[in-house]
């Protein structure tokens, strides 16, 4: 559906984005991750046709950005960082200004725009002036902008930045409805986010993308794990114990508080067992023992600072 | 045209959604009115003098053609007020990212936001029609005159017009643009009494001729005169083509940023 080939942006010397590639199949929720100034925003406005890039393609639903960028604009719809609405028109007006311009007959338009009032949740606010509403009805009325005429890729900058607990969550319902007719491509610096809606994600760091994968693999790389095992005393014992056992890689206790014990091990199942039975014949009590997801904060962090480092 | 018409309409609403519109409305039919009035006062004083034979009489056309003049002079200030907004409000509210990323053409865009303009004046400029009623009424004006007045009018409005929304595209902000716009038109204006005096060559150039050209008032001139010449024309159309062409450019140049 969109494939995107080697793009740079350059500013002066300043590469705001640095060669990136990737593809997104059709229906597909990608996440685009990165801290501010990443590029993930110059690379939405170069793949909504807004913004010409230095060099590289991009094409969305086989057509070119560059050469044929009316007929891109057409299948998509966009939401920017800043929600485009105009203070002084009504939610109704400019729903319907944007159907308009779309290109909607306007046999269609009053159905359209129906639509996109409930799928956004705006029923309550539709004929209040857009100046007058709260950051979170502002957002949702970009949203509905952006899907008023059934675009096939939709294309979302920091869609839930500004929004309450309740209305984030209500936003990435509305995302993850969309996964069935629209490919959808979003971005955010909010890592959970990425994890509770998007199928695969691409981090981006200084222009470049650095890892890209499937949600599900994530944090599993390298085969190993690590498990949580909370006793009711601990003892120099039980560390000696468990680094004994084979597959073991590394034992860390922490006595603060609770008594805890972290286990880095291959990741078998054979070795929980294990763990467990070594625990219990040591007789310290074991009261709980979990796996520690790597999760996605620790390895998006890694990733960076390891770039960091490297540079 | 799709998209230059659902601009246009939508430009047209804010207008009317905003103070803006109806204070400069009101403003402009205040200054003509008074101006109408006094108009009116100097030719009944000039009627009743040439009664008594103690004066020359003034014919309409003379006073219609002065009545003219100054409303084209009063729509210099008119015109940036109504301008400004076209693409620097845009810019600032962030909107024009929903304007690029639309299926429509900038062209479609830039020719949008001109009608809008151009619509609200003329609606202004209808308002007008009230002094030609009342010249009818109680004078006996020419009317192919007071026709290509008109025209010359409305010729050049939408050189006004071009360029403030070519100054608003470069703008970054409505105050700026105004301000702007004022100072182009009123320079504008200016060329020709600059360029009547001045006799100095350049190469096979002549300043004065080619500064006198250039202003629009000479042209419109002959308009109010009822002279309708061919370079006349020429000049406003080519002024709001190019005009309208440059703003295209810099409108499109956002993408390149």
């Amino acid at each position: 559906m969109i494939e995107v080939r080697e793009l740079t942006k350059r500013y002066g010397d300043r590469y705001a984005v640095d060669g990136i590639s990737f593809s997104v199949k059709r229906g597909e929720i990608l996440g685009f991750l990165g801290q501010n100034g990443a590029g993930k925003t110059t690379t939405m406005k170069i793949l909504t046709c807004f913004m010409s890039a230095t060099s590289g393609t991009a094409s969305v639903a086989g057509f070119d950005v560059f050469e044929n960028p009316l007929e891109v604009k057409k299948r998509i719809g966009f939401l920017p960082e800043t929600p485009p609405v105009y203070p002084e028109l009504l939610v109704s007006e400019y729903l319907s200004f944007v159907a308009e311009l779309r290109g909607i007959p306007s046999a269609d338009r009053a159905k359209k725009i129906d639509a996109a009032v409930e799928r956004c949740y705006l029923g309550d606010v539709r004929h209040r002036l857009i100046g007058n509403l709260s950051k979170g009805y502002r957002q949702r009325v970009g949203i509905a902008q952006a899907l008023i005429h059934d675009p096939e890729v939709l294309i979302l900058d920091e869609p839930t930045v500004g929004l309450d607990p309740k209305q984030v969550s209500e936003a990435r319902g509305l995302i993850k409805n969309l996964r069935t007719e629209h490919t959808v491509i979003y971005s955010t610096h909010i890592l959970s986010e990425v994890a509770a809606t998007c199928d695969r994600i691409i981090i981006v760091d200084k222009g470049k993308i650095v890892a890209q994968e499937a949600i599900g693999s994530l944090g599993m790389t390298g085969g190993s794990t690590k498990t949580e095992i909370v006793v009711q005393k601990s003892s120099d014992g039980l560390t000696k114990a468990l680094q004994g056992i084979s597959g073991v890689t590394n034992v860390q206790s922490f006595t603060n508080g609770s008594n805890r014990l972290v286990v880095e091990s291959d990741a078998r199942d054979e070795l929980m067992a294990e763990l467990s039975r070594t625990v219990v014949n040591q007789g310290a009590g074991l009261i709980r023992m979990s796996p520690v997801q790597l999760a996605l904060e620790e390895y998006y962090l890694g990733l960076i600072s390891g770039r960091r480092s490297e540079v | 045209m799709r998209g230059a018409i659902a601009i246009a309409k939508k430009e047209l609403r804010t207008y009317f959604y905003s103070p803006v519109a109806y204070v400069i409305i009101g403003i402009f039919l205040l200054v003509m009115g008074i101006i109408f009035a006094k108009f009116v006062s100097i030719y009944h004083q000039a009627n009743t003098m040439q009664r008594f034979g103690q004066a020359q009489g003034i014919t309409l056309d003379k006073l219609a053609s002065y009545l003219y003049q100054n409303m084209a002079f009063i729509l210099c200030f008119v015109t940036p007020f109504l301008t400004m907004r076209l693409f620097a409000e845009e810019k600032r509210q962030n909107t024009l990212e929903l304007l690029f990323t639309a299926p429509i053409r900038s062209a479609e865009l830039v020719i949008g936001k001109f009608l809008a303009a151009y619509g609200l004046m003329v609606l202004m400029m209808a308002v007008s029609f009230i002094y030609v009623l009342f010249m009818i009424l109680w004078g006996n004006p020419e009317p192919t005159i007071i026709m290509s007045t008109y025209l010359g009018l409305f010729l050049a409005l939408s050189c006004y017009i071009s360029l403030g929304a070519l100054i608003s595209a470069i703008s970054s902000s409505q105050a700026i643009a105004a301000v702007w716009t004022f100072i182009v038109l009123l320079l504008l204006w200016l060329l020709q009494s600059i360029g009547q005096g001045l006799t100095t060559k350049w190469g096979f150039i002549e300043w004065g001729p080619t500064l006198v050209y250039l202003s629009p008032l000479g042209h419109f001139s002959s308009f109010i005169e009822g002279l309708l010449n061919l370079k006349d024309f020429v000049y406003f159309i080519t002024f709001t083509g190019f005009t309208l062409f440059l703003t295209h450019r810099v409108v499109e140049s956002n993408r390149w940023r």
